[in-house]
């Protein structure tokens, strides 16, 4: 009679699915490398595809969306059909929520208390309404808190590369200390183990974020939050699962308590995960149920089902999810009155450009390009030379961890176009290689106080070496220099051609003065923005 | 490391007995070898316009001719050697563009090497663009893997601060798996350079190294400095196509000439005096071959070793 009593429970088969959708999400952020000569598979962005909320909200401030990121309507579907299973089967984001939360069940007892639904569940349909508001009228930032995006980006910006410091510094330690007894080496299991993640997982040598921290802070406490309420995050936060949560109003599966055998014991509401029911034996809320099926596991009595039926029954009764209208009308008001707030910054009003804004190849205009970007960091993950950035306050708030180029970190490598082919809203048009040489993403210029020919006298030509345009946007003169002891002698000094620089910052990042470089790359002349284009084309490319 | 300290001293050890037993007899034998072949240069003589595959073709005959005309790589290699061959694998560029050793020299390099007795085979430099991709568009991994030589991307974290006790240069990071090796092959190409005029063989030791970018102040010297210490026993030169403007990353098709030949040699400035009269310049305006001579690794004047000359059509 008793579920428990099964071998394989249902649960078992929850978590074994949850396992394995967490495996390949981590799978497709650790095959997200550059590989020489191969295009990136499409199946790096399936997660983003199948992401309902990136859908809504990019059509709702784009007007437009990849046709790809149609198969969301999979989980739309199945939602209406199922209720929140993505919460709690697939999204990878809740699994490592529901580890969390059953690390702090058995090692802290306290996050136990809370069973039943709560008032505070309602925060995360609110937060949607006000940001989906805001979408309306072209702010996308909903998306930066879309669990699959934060998951991705806390991944990639903050993770990886933690363990790969653990494993260069490690490794490296090991290889010069090179500890052994007789013929025995550690080194002989080390290095074999670092030349594997060198060659098949890591990206760039020594790869690391500026401002990763943020990003690991914010991770770390919506984890840590667990320890409070169990899936603290998807309960009250998550904007995917509100999105979710209206879908399941009145799904064709539900739950059913058979009136007869409940005795009103509660052990049902203490497994589960969304806090569903709103007191022992009471109504369920499918709106916050994420069909973990604890609950039909710990009934002793086997009173709980799940049961198919038509959306338009009104039995099996479910709860609804009781949004005041007040508060609707309220995060409405709320999400208007953002709007202006975040829009009123100077960059925004269009005619400003941060000079160290330099977006990836292909993006668009900065406004068509914030309408688009998730944030999510696949840009980054897959720059073959680390030098796509998350953005803290280089673009406004609305910018927040939008990628930029930092060539001083690394440059845009010339026969290079994987960010356009991997970003999931195409706010980087993917473009062909010789499309993409034909972008200007910035202009370089001389620190002449800097730059070793003009502030020292002495050649140098590093940046012009290594200029990637055939006929080279770099150039130099010769002019003659006299030295402290009165030599004189002939030195080239380089200069930009603007026509023919396309920012790709490799000047900058092979500079040899490596604490302010003599040549630095600047936004000015960007394709994207025709209002930064201070230089005059020599003629008409097209 | 062990391994390589041992067989440094049974080396030394060898040859200091070597020297005391026979050493009249050793540098008779040594002197006469000299003679006929120091340096050979293979010219295709054939006819001028070439496909790419006829020019691959004519590249590995080349390659044997000229080495074959410095008595042959068993000259250099020991049975159960490892053998470094170092080409430019500086850019990512493909082979037509000039601006990295043509794979078929270099694959030509590694059977010979592989047939004089060499155990293991490595390929390997330190390239100024992304490795990976400057690896596979150069068409020098994929040419050389079949053969069984081991292509090595260069681990700037295990790179090892090495004693160069030049002239500018006193310390600098190198690769110890070159260095380590029992022999190093240097095979440049023949290439303009921006600031150096020209990059030919001596200038291709940059690759063993990191930290390089302050040579550029004084490539002259930092690069005599380097070839100094790295004791080049055998060059092989390649300028089948060279690259005449823009260099070293090139770029541009029309910068490129077609030139069909393969040096070998053992005295490398005289091998960079030729690369130079190839790229049209006088191997007295390039400083490192000027400075090269100066700290007497080798002669300017290559003509007066009497380079064996073959022409293959």
């Amino acid at each position: 009679m008793s579920r428990r009593r099964l071998f394989w429970s249902a649960a078992s088969t929850r978590r074994t699915v949850q396992a394995v959708f967490l495996l390949l999400f981590l799978g497709l952020v650790v095959v997200a490398r550059p590989v020489p000569e191969t295009q990136p598979s499409l199946l790096l962005k399936s997660f983003f595809w199948i992401d309902p909320l990136i859908m809504v909200a990019t059509w709702l401030a784009a007007h437009a969306v990849p046709a790809a990121a149609l198969l969301s309507l999979v989980v739309v579907v199945g939602t209406l059909v199922l209720g929140r299973v993505f919460c709690g089967w697939v999204c990878p984001l809740g699994t490592v929520h529901a580890m969390a939360g059953r690390f702090f069940d058995r090692w802290w007892p306290k996050s136990k208390r809370r069973d039943h639904s709560s008032p505070w569940q309602l925060t995360k349909y609110y937060l949607l309404v006000g940001l989906l508001v805001m979408a309306v009228f072209g702010v996308h930032w909903v998306c930066v808190w879309d669990p699959i995006v934060l998951f991705y980006r806390s991944t990639t910006v903050a993770l990886m590369p933690a363990v790969q410091w653990a494993v260069e510094e490690g490794s490296t330690a090991i290889y010069q200390a090179d500890p052994g007894i007789g013929p025995v080496h550690v080194t002989g299991v080390t290095e074999p183990v670092y030349e594997f993640m060198r060659d098949h997982v890591f990206v760039v040598p020594q790869q690391a974020f500026l401002g990763s921290w943020l990003i690991l802070v914010f991770f770390v406490m919506i984890v840590l939050a667990n320890g409070y309420r169990r899936r603290f995050w998807c309960r009250y936060l998550c904007p995917l699962g509100a999105l979710l949560g209206i879908l399941a109003r009145w799904p064709m599966l539900r739950r059913t308590v058979s009136e007869d055998a409940c005795n009103q014991c509660d052990l049902c509401a203490k497994g589960c995960h969304g806090a569903a029911s709103e007191a022992a034996g009471s109504r369920w809320k499918p709106s916050e149920c994420f069909g973990c099926l604890n609950c039909t596991g710990a009934c002793s009595r086997g009173a709980i089902d799940f049961r198919w039926t038509w959306p338009w029954r009104r039995q099996p009764a479910a709860g609804s999810i009781d949004l005041s209208k007040r508060a609707v009308l309220g995060a409405m008001l709320g999400g208007l009155i953002g709007l202006p707030l975040m829009r009123a910054g100077r960059q925004s009003r269009g005619g400003t450009f941060h000079p160290k804004l330099i977006r990836p190849p292909g993006s668009r205009g900065e406004r068509e390009f914030l309408k688009r970007c998730t944030a999510c960091g696949l840009c980054m993950k897959i720059c073959p030379t680390g030098g796509l950035q998350p953005v803290l306050t280089e673009a406004g708030l609305e910018g927040l961890w939008t990628p930029r180029l930092v060539p001083r970190i690394g440059y845009c490598d010339y026969t290079c176009n994987l960010c356009g082919q991997v970003c999931p809203t195409e706010a980087i048009t993917p473009l062909s290689v010789e499309a993409k040489q034909q972008v200007k993403i910035g202009l370089a210029s001389f620190d002449t106080t800097r730059c070793i020919p003009y502030a020292y006298g002495r050649d140098c030509m590093v940046c012009e070496e290594h200029c990637p345009i055939p006929d080279k946007a770099i150039y130099f003169l010769e002019i003659e220099v006299q030295d402290h002891d009165g030599n004189r002698k002939q030195i080239k000094q380089p200069h930009v051609d603007p026509g023919r620089c396309i920012g790709c910052g490799v000047c900058e990042s092979v500079c040899p003065l490596k604490d302010r470089p003599g040549v630095s790359v600047f936004s000015a002349n960007e394709t994207r923005n025709p209002d930064n284009q201070p230089i005059l084309p020599e003629q008409d490319p097209y | 490391m062990s391994k390589h300290s041992r067989r440094d001293f049974m080396v030394r050890t060898a040859a200091a007995g070597m020297l005391t037993l026979g050493a009249d007899h050793l540098l008779a034998q040594e002197g006469e070898s000299k003679k006929p072949g120091d340096m050979a240069i293979a010219r295709w003589t054939g006819a001028k316009r070439l496909t790419a595959r006829q020019i691959d073709r004519i590249a590995a005959q080349l390659t044997e001719k000229a080495i074959e005309g410095i008595g042959g790589l068993k000259r250099f290699v020991s049975r159960g050697d490892v053998v470094w061959v170092k080409p430019n694998i500086g850019w990512d560029r493909t082979p037509e563009l000039a601006a990295d050793t043509n794979p078929s020299v270099v694959a030509t390099i590694v059977r010979l090497c592989f047939d004089a007795g060499a155990k293991t085979v490595k390929v390997g430099d330190n390239p100024c663009d992304l490795a990976a991709k400057t690896y596979k568009s150069s068409g020098i991994a994929d040419a050389v893997r079949p053969l069984g030589a081991k292509v090595v991307f260069l681990d700037r974290s295990r790179f090892r601060e090495t004693a160069i006790r030049g002239e500018r240069v006193k310390t600098i990071p190198t690769c110890p798996e070159i260095l380590d090796s029992d022999l190093v092959i240097n095979v440049p190409v023949a290439k303009h350079h921006g600031l150096a005029k020209a990059t030919l063989c001596m200038k291709n030791y940059m690759g063993v190294i990191e930290n390089r970018r302050s040579f550029h102040q004084d490539i002259p010297t930092c690069v005599a400095d380097l070839t100094r210490f790295m004791k080049p026993q055998v060059c092989i030169l390649d300028a089948m196509r060279v690259l005449t403007a823009h260099g070293p990353k090139g770029g541009n098709p029309a910068d490129v000439q077609l030139k069909t030949t393969v040096a070998a040699g053992v005295d490398i400035v005289a091998l960079d005096a030729l690369g130079a009269e190839l790229l049209g310049m006088k191997p007295a305006d390039i400083g490192s071959i000027v400075k090269g001579q100066e700290v007497g690794l080798g002669k300017m004047d290559y003509r007066s070793l009497a380079p064996r000359q073959i022409a293959v059509s």
